[in-house]
């Protein structure tokens, strides 16, 4: 049996996984890694939403070259995306034998999770372990250098809170009971061995950990995207038409929330009419103030999808505050990923939006940094 | 993909000097029927577990499995989908006539 450095005793993980001889210090404060943490259940499209945010940055996002084929990790040039899976304390047989899910916090070590994103966040390199996801096992772990974006994306980023404190902005995928069912219809449905039964099992059956230590990290996040069943057709379940929801929370530093029309007011918009023709049914947008968990927020919300371009750029002229460096950039971003799931509802627009509020979130951190250390000198 | 030379994986080579270096690894990435077959014995596996106690930490594992499994061959069949045959010949071969192309 081969050893696994990473699996040491949950007494002193940090040591050993911090690697001291690749110590890139960052001689300037500016040049500090940005955390972005984005949470999500499996199969709820988080590696959507991090192809949109990558291509915000430029440049395509790949695995790292020559390494583990099974390798989760994906690296363009200014950002970094980890899955938190590659921090499960038990594999695959593990937790069988255990009888816990990987939902539950047993199965993942915090501290290691802790102590490798703070060294990233302080610009030093990592060796991380890897999940595989094919076979269930704890993989040799690889090398990570501090990018100047990293992302966390998984099941607990927000979890614990030594973690949660190093994360610059977060955001939450919050998918309803009855869109969650649609989207596993449609990925599982092909695959031998399963039925409706089987896939509904497996939601119920995973539901007790999602509902216990998932679901309750939403009220950190800075931003959650909501998808629910839309409310333009009656009695929709099939999950093609979304009503989606993205709530910002407000007074956040270096983020300010996306608003139409007029800031601060609530607000009902049909963009169909004489200026702009829908088909069936039609895509109406909602927004106002709120509050979210004692929190206040802005909630901006889609409901219907978009049959061509002309209607996106209608409805990004009436956005303000979306962070974008030109017109039509969102629409751009859009058109640029057409064949992505969700480019022609709300689930495409808020990610792509959020993308460039991270950007934006982004420049202003290192525009600070960079002023703050020319005070200094 | 499977075949690249693991630059940067040296830990593997202190510990498995010689032949087969976890060749496992490499070949369930490349085989995605294996997966499917993964896939449908697992859920064999969680409606067994579950049907002597629905409520154990047991079956909610079983059925955590399967919920992996299919996201990975969800993966998997995206990833082979996206795949254009003229894209990856290109891919190996830059310098033939249907795969050359000049900025200007």
């Amino acid at each position: 049996k081969q050893f696994l450095f990473h699996s040491s005793s949950p007494r002193k993980p940090a040591s050993l996984a911090v690697l001291p001889r690749r110590i890139i210090t960052s001689c300037s404060a500016e040049d500090k890694t940005v955390v972005i943490g984005l949470a999500a259940d499996s199969g709820c499209g988080k590696s959507t939403f991090m192809r949109r945010l990558t291509s915000v940055f430029g440049g395509a996002a790949e695995p790292p070259r020559g390494g583990n084929p099974d390798s989760n990790t994906l690296v363009s040039d200014t950002t970094t995306v980890i899955c938190l899976d590659d921090y499960h304390s038990l594999d695959r047989t593990g937790r069988k034998e255990k009888g816990v899910t990987a939902l539950d916090p047993r199965a993942n070590n915090f501290d290691l999770m802790y102590e490798q994103v703070k060294a990233l966040k302080d610009g030093v390199a990592v060796d991380k372990p890897i999940y595989n996801h094919v076979s269930g096992l704890l993989d040799p772990p690889e090398l990570i250098k501090p990018p100047k974006i990293l992302v966390i994306e998984g099941l607990h980023p927000m979890f614990d809170s030594r973690v949660r404190d190093l994360l610059d902005f977060s955001i939450y995928l919050d998918i309803s009971n009855e869109v969650k069912f649609a989207w596993k219809i449609q990925r599982d449905m092909a695959e031998r061995g399963h039925s409706l039964e089987s896939i509904k099992a497996s939601i119920e059956a995973r539901k007790p950990d999602f509902d216990a230590y998932i679901d309750p990290q939403k009220q950190y996040a800075d931003a959650v995207i909501e998808v629910l069943p839309t409310q333009l057709i009656p009695d929709d379940n099939e999950g093609r038409v979304l009503r989606v929801r993205l709530i910002m929370k407000e007074g956040v530093k270096y983020f300010s929330p996306v608003y139409l029309f007029d800031e601060g007011s609530t607000i009902s918009w049909i963009p169909c009419g004489r200026k702009l023709t829908c088909s069936y049914p039609g895509i109406k947008f909602g927004y106002g103030p709120d509050t979210y968990f004692d929190n206040e927020v802005s909630v901006l919300e889609m409901d219907g999808q978009f049959d061509r371009l002309d209607e996106l750029i209608y409805v990004e002229s009436h956005l303000s505050n979306i962070s974008t460096k030109f017109y039509g950039e969102v629409t751009q971003q859009m058109l640029k990923h057409s064949d992505f799931p969700g480019s022609n509802n709300g689930t495409g627009l808020f990610q792509t939006i959020v993308g460039l509020k991270i950007r934006d979130l982004y420049e202003q951190i290192s525009a600070s940094r960079a002023s703050a250390a020319q005070l200094e000198a | 993909l499977g075949g690249h030379p693991r630059l940067n994986t040296p830990w593997r080579r202190s510990s498995f000097r010689g032949r087969r270096i976890r060749s496992d690894v490499v070949v369930v990435a490349a085989a995605p029927d294996r997966l499917s077959d993964k896939v449908e014995e697992s859920i064999k596996n969680a409606q067994e577990t579950c049907a002597d106690d629905p409520v154990s930490g047991e079956c909610a594992a079983a059925w955590d499995e399967v919920e992996e499994l299919s996201a990975a061959a969800g993966h998997a069949r995206e990833k082979k989908l996206e795949a254009d045959p003229l894209e990856n010949y290109c891919k190996d071969n830059p310098e033939v006539d249907e795969c050359r192309t000049y900025d200007n």
